[in-house]
């Protein structure tokens, strides 16, 4: 640990840290640009300099530090714990400054520079509200401008699928293209051109025809990168001004990485989904399918009332006549010809509740794990999109096989069974479930199929009785990703219509044939698989907490 | 979006004689990445300007991505992404040869070509008609000695006049 | 008058002296010879710290000091020759390289063998093909004669030197924008520390210098450093009691260019002044010295009044100009400052390499500011003050005291020194660049605010004479305090009475 003096605090941080990260501990800002945490650090913007204390040269030992002539960038500062010799003062690893006269005026004419040619169009400017640009300005700047001449204007840029690129706005930090370079190690952005007229691009002809394209699938990390609203989003252009949305803590359900994410929704449904830190698993990062996988959430298309197939044709009906339809056909037959099917896609908590049911109150021990079939994995230097592309098969598949006894089939055997099946109870909630053939012969020969799902899919077609079930977005629980990592998500919006937290629904089919499960919110659930599923020992629900846990 | 990515129909390589070259110089540096420069010099000897046919290889060549061969290609100026004529005639503008009145041997060779100066990026404008010659200015060429200097490809012309301006064009239209 | 004193130039007009064969005429590498058979590598490192060599290429850092902060433990180490000349006012490089290669070839091989260095590098600018064709072919007959290659001269040496063009960039004459060059990616300096002596050209130690600084080595080498020594003042640095020395020992690559009439480069002890330097240049061409550019046109430009400076490192550090690459620009009484100064800052807002913020859009508002000015659209102000006095009239009344405000002026000076100030000497950028800048933007104006003022006044570029346009330098903050540095045997003199 370094002993440091940061303005008038005496403090204790870690050795490496640097001094804009540790003023951040302390609630001290510095404000900066193109230093990100998760990337290199070139110094470039300037906007860090901080004053460091040194002896003055050749003074004898136990002089006062004084400060030095020259500004530090406090990114590249990095403290350290020094011998006794060469402490500060007798006992500091460092003194540094971030609030004196000669830095705040150093701020306030990096920010004069830095808006020279900027357009100040933050009235239509997608990043208002969360500009560091606007914020550092306000805080940091000058309260007009002496920039008199004409500005730069470098054109509008189409960069790839996703990402805009207004070079007006642009301050040339290039974190996207170290970006490119360190994390997703695929180059497509670079500078061109040279001292004011530098401008951020992807390759192109000298008539400005693309030769790569920014396509790659973590191109939309530098839009969320980018400090000001040069790089935007055309997902999100125009949709909402950021104050304007509520935001909830979440865990990405593309794939089995489990990145944290944060949802940002407003009353109508989900406007943008962001990556949120966290060191061992997604460090700043999430993949683009993670990021605008969302949009099924909001489609029109979602189940909202339960439907019942009459004549070969689904229609609507009521809750109550849907539920009484399935108990009393699950009253019908022995246990031995059930199968309940479980969802990768699921909370834990959903498909604890679901083996409860099984196991205590229908006394079948054949469960089957459904969900999204397996995808592509995509390897970067310093990211990984997992080929799973399920968010809690871990977690399903302990969790319905941990009463005693169950069997959670999966693959080829779990059809074999369900074809052999009279009745299956199956929660899928994947979207954009195409059936193999296979799958498609073995739901058929099912006399009575009870589907809980989100969308219309090639599951629910072949369905007897659907219920509307509920996604990632809209109820409480937790995943489990392919590390281990239990880790909780938060119910943003409401569901659509009639449509129910899955867990509930199950419940309410174990009340109707008189079960005993009775849980009132999904912490409760968490609790009761830390007490009785094997390695969820310490996965409570305060001990999830925000930040999640990791299974031993 | 104009998700149009160019095709390039005609793939550039070196040729027999520049591959050799490039071989020698590839062995100089412990990093291939490192060759950019003389190899983008090589290219454009070979080539005339840098297509993006030429940026993919040279980018093959070197295992480095496109973008990091543009990003070299517009950074210096000696590289062009555009035609230019035959003779390049570069004129120094800077102080010392503003001082040897450098604009009057400028004016004269626009009034004689009979095209404005080139800039960055638009070479164009500064080439002519029949694609015989491109004016460009340049940054101090270390000749403030002999100032005014132009540069001519590779050869450097001093204590330029008008007369000796006329000179040398009519020795290089011949 | 000062006679030229020519070593490192000595042999530049023999014929054919750019072959090995006729080089070797001239005592060629009997100084590599002598350095290899003579002296351990450590000796040399000593000897170049005991000569009080500074570099040449515009920092003044001395050389001996520099390679002793080199690790000789990390293999490899390399050395980088800059020679990529492109401080406007400087040409002496050039005619090593054209002339004389062998010359450069012989001093890289001193230092690569004081610093255990097999690679060297030659950054050659881009411009310079002549002068890259005539070192590639001297570099291809010394590896024919066995100095270079594998193994020289059964010494177990190896030393390899390769050429690398620039391309047109003037930054790259940085040494961190060199080996970012190098590196093959867009000059752009790097963040100090490290220094390149620690992590350099590709993360390795690395020397970097400059042409001039290496055709030193030889000389050192060959005739001593007492020798060498006797050349130039060495002055006491009043800094430190007692006194210690600051040598600036011996001769430079002076370049002299515009209104002087025998432009060209000149070999001579440190230590002249303007004035007789512009003697051997042949005499100012016009009547009157208006101004001197003393180090490469980033240097701070110094008047009529300062033509007594001494043209060496400690003396012009002093004056609050510096040598810097050694090209000197004349200009006479016809010459408008407010011209010039614009010409400097379009070129450096040409050259910014863009990376840091303050330079990359600092630099070229100056340029757009001095533009403005010249174009005869900057701005001024008359205010007006209330002032209680007695007026034309002869009675008690508002005299009306005015005040010529030139806000663009005002302007230029503190968006120079936002980029870098001159008058603490601190930058916010990462490199230098942002000091070349500013010093001549903020030294111009200070020392020839009549001329500026004039011109905005009268919006046209006015031109006025030589003591008008010019600021005297008593109670002016353009100029250091007049500070002639004392020769040290002087001051030992005198500490010993």
């Amino acid at each position: 640990m370094a002993f440091i003096k940061l303005n008038d605090l005496e403090i204790e941080v870690e050795d490496g840290t640097n001094i804009v990260e540790a003023a951040k501990q302390h609630g001290i800002e510095v404000p900066h640009y193109c230093y990100h945490p998760g990337l290199s650090r070139p110094a470039n913007c300037r906007m860090c300099l901080i004053e460091t204390y040194a002896p003055p040269p050749g003074a004898p030992p136990g002089t006062p530090a004084v400060p030095l002539r020259q500004l530090a960038t406090g990114c590249t500062t990095s403290v350290r714990s020094a011998p006794p010799e060469r402490k500060l003062d007798e006992k500091y690893d460092a003194i540094v400054q971030t609030d004196s006269p000669r830095v705040i005026k150093a701020r306030e004419d990096i920010l004069e520079f830095l808006l020279v040619h900027h357009p100040l169009d933050c009235p239509v400017c997608d990043q208002a509200g969360e500009c560091d640009l606007q914020d550092f300005s306000y805080r940091h700047g000058h309260d007009k401008s002496r920039y008199i001449e004409v500005k730069n204007v470098p054109p509008k840029k189409d960069l790839g699928p996703d990402v805009l690129l207004y070079s007006t706005r642009c301050i040339v930090c290039t974190r996207c293209i170290r970006f490119c370079d360190e994390v997703s190690g695929s180059g497509e952005l670079g500078l061109i051109n040279r001292g004011s007229h530098d401008e951020i691009d992807i390759p192109r002809s000298h008539e400005g025809t693309p030769i790569q394209l920014l396509d790659n699938k973590l191109a939309g990390n530098v839009v969320d990168i980018c400090p000001v609203g040069a790089l935007i989003s055309k997902d999100f252009l125009f949709k909402s001004r950021p104050w304007f949305m509520e935001k909830a803590n979440s865990i990405c359900s593309g794939c089995s990485v489990g990145c944290n994410v944060t949802v940002e929704y407003k009353t109508d449904g989900l406007y943008r989904i962001k990556p949120r830190f966290h060191g061992d698993i997604n460090q700043h990062w999430m993949c683009d399918d993670g990021r605008l996988g969302y949009h099924y959430v909001n489609s029109d298309d979602r189940l909202q009332l339960p439907l019942k197939k009459i004549d070969g044709e689904q229609t609507t009906t009521q809750w109550s006549d849907a539920l009484t339809l399935i108990t009393e056909k699950l009253s019908e037959v022995e246990a031995d010809d059930i199968v309940v099917i479980g969802s990768a896609q699921g909370t834990n908590e959903d498909n604890y509740v679901l083996q409860q049911f099984a196991h205590d109150v229908l006394k079948t021990t054949q469960l089957g794990l459904f969900g999204q079939q397996p995808g592509e994995e995509h390897k970067f230097p310093q990211f990984t999109i997992e080929a799973d592309k399920n968010p809690n098969t871990a977690g399903a598949r302990s969790i319905l096989g941990s009463a005693n006894g169950n069997v959670v089939l999966e693959g080829d055997t779990l059809w074999e069974k369900v074809a052999g099946a009279k009745v299956v109870y199956l929660v899928s909630g994947v979207p954009d479930r195409a059936l193999e053939d296979a799958e498609r012969e073995a739901l058929e020969k099912v006399e009575f199929l009870i589907v809980q799902d989100v969308l219309p899919s090639a599951v629910t077609e072949l369905a007897d009785v659907v219920l509307p079930g509920t996604t990632f977005a809209e109820k409480d629980g937790t995943f489990t990703n392919s590390t281990g990592w239990v880790q909780r998500i938060r119910k943003a919006i409401d569901p659509p219509g009639e449509a129910q937290v899955d867990w509930e629904i199950t419940q309410q089919l174990a009340k109707q044939l008189d079960g005993e499960i009775d849980y009132h919110f999904a912490g409760e659930i968490a609790n009761a698989i830390a007490e009785n599923v094997e390695g969820y020992g310490d996965a409570t629900h305060q001990n999830i907490g925000d930040a999640g846990i990791k299974l031993a | 979006m104009s998700d149009e990515i160019i095709q390039i129909e005609t793939p550039f390589q070196f040729n027999e004689e520049n591959k050799q070259v490039f071989e020698e110089l590839i062995g100089r540096y412990p990093v291939k990445e490192a060759a950019m420069l003389p190899t983008l010099h090589l290219a454009q000897r070979q080539e005339g300007y840098i297509t993006p046919a030429v940026m993919r290889y040279v980018a093959e060549l070197l295992e480095v991505t496109v973008m990091k061969v543009k990003d070299v290609v517009t950074f210096y100026p000696m590289f062009f992404e555009e035609p230019v004529g035959e003779y390049v005639i570069r004129i120094c503008q800077t102080l010392p040869c503003a001082l040897r009145d450098c604009k009057v041997v400028l004016e004269h060779l626009k009034a004689k070509l009979g095209t404005d100066v080139a800039s960055e990026t638009n070479l164009a404008k500064g080439t002519t008609d029949d694609g015989k010659f491109t004016l460009m200015k340049v940054e101090c060429l270390a000749s403030c000695d002999v100032a005014p200097v132009i540069m001519v490809n590779d050869d450097l012309y001093k204590n330029l006049t008008p007369e000796k301006v006329d000179e040398i064009l009519a020795k290089l239209a011949s | 008058m000062v006679q030229e004193k020519r070593i490192l130039y000595e042999h530049l007009d023999v014929p054919n002296i750019n072959t090995f064969d006729v080089y070797r005429q001239h005592e060629g590498y009997t100084r590599f010879e002598k350095a290899i058979a003579e002296y351990q590598p450590d000796d040399i490192t000593k000897m170049v710290m005991d000569s009080g060599l500074k570099g040449r290429g515009g920092a003044g850092f001395s050389t001996g000091l520099k390679w002793s902060f080199v690790p000789k433990d990390i293999e490899p180490r390399y050395l980088c020759c800059n020679a990529d000349e492109s401080e406007p006012g400087t040409f002496s490089n050039r005619y090593v390289l054209e002339k004389n290669p062998h010359l450069l070839i012989e001093g890289i091989l001193i230092c690569c063998y004081a610093m255990g260095i097999e690679t060297t590098y030659v950054y050659i600018r881009g411009e310079f093909t002549l002068g890259k064709k005539m070192l590639d072919a001297a570099l291809k007959e010394v590896y024919e004669q066995g100095y270079l290659g594998e193994n020289v001269h059964g010494t177990g040496l190896n030393i390899n030197i390769y050429t690398h063009p620039g391309a047109g960039a003037y930054i790259c004459g940085e040494e961190t924008g060199l080996i970012e060059s190098l590196e093959g990616k867009r000059g752009q300096p790097r963040n100090k520390p490290p220094f390149p002596a620690v992590e350099g050209v590709f993360m390795k130690p690395t020397v970097v210098q400059n042409v001039e600084t290496l055709c030193n080595l030889p000389f050192i080498v060959g005739n001593g450093v007492e020798w060498y020594t006797q050349m130039g003042p060495t002055y006491g640095d009043g800094r430190f009691d007692p006194p210690k020395p600051d040598p600036n020992t011996g001769t430079k690559l002076y370049c002299i260019s515009g209104d002087v009439n025998e432009p060209g480069v000149y070999e001579l002890e440190l230590g002249l002044t303007c004035t007789e330097l512009i003697e051997v240049a042949g005499g100012l061409r016009g009547e009157e010295v208006k101004a001197v550019i003393p180090g490469g046109s980033s240097a701070p430009i110094l008047t009529h009044y300062e033509l007594d400076t001494r043209l060496d490192f400690t003396s012009l550090t002093l004056a609050k100009s510096m040598l810097g690459s050694g090209g000197i620009i004349v200009m006479n009484e016809t010459r408008n400052i407010v011209d010039c100064l614009l010409n400097i800052m379009k070129f450096y807002a040409h050259e910014s390499c863009g990376q840091c913020t303050p330079c990359r859009w600092g630099t070229p508002w100056v340029r757009d500011i001095v533009q403005r000015i010249a174009d005869g659209e900057g701005r001024q102000t008359t205010i007006t003050r209330p002032k209680f006095g007695v007026t034309e009239s002869g009675r008690w009344g508002d005299t009306g005291e005015t005040e010529e405000i030139y806000e663009d002026l005002d302007l230029l000076e503190s968006v120079a020194n936002n980029i870098a100030n001159v008058d603490t000497m601190t930058w916010n950028t990462i490199c230098v660049f942002g000091i070349a800048v500013s010093w001549p933007a903020v030294s111009y104006m200070r020392k020839f605010r009549p001329e500026f003022e004039a011109t905005i006044r009268e919006n046209k570029l006015v031109t006025l004479p030589v003591a008008e346009a010019t600021v005297p330098p008593e109670e002016n903050y353009a100029y250091q305090q007049r500070f002639i540095p004392k020769e040290f045997s002087e001051l030992q003199e005198t500490t010993e009475d």
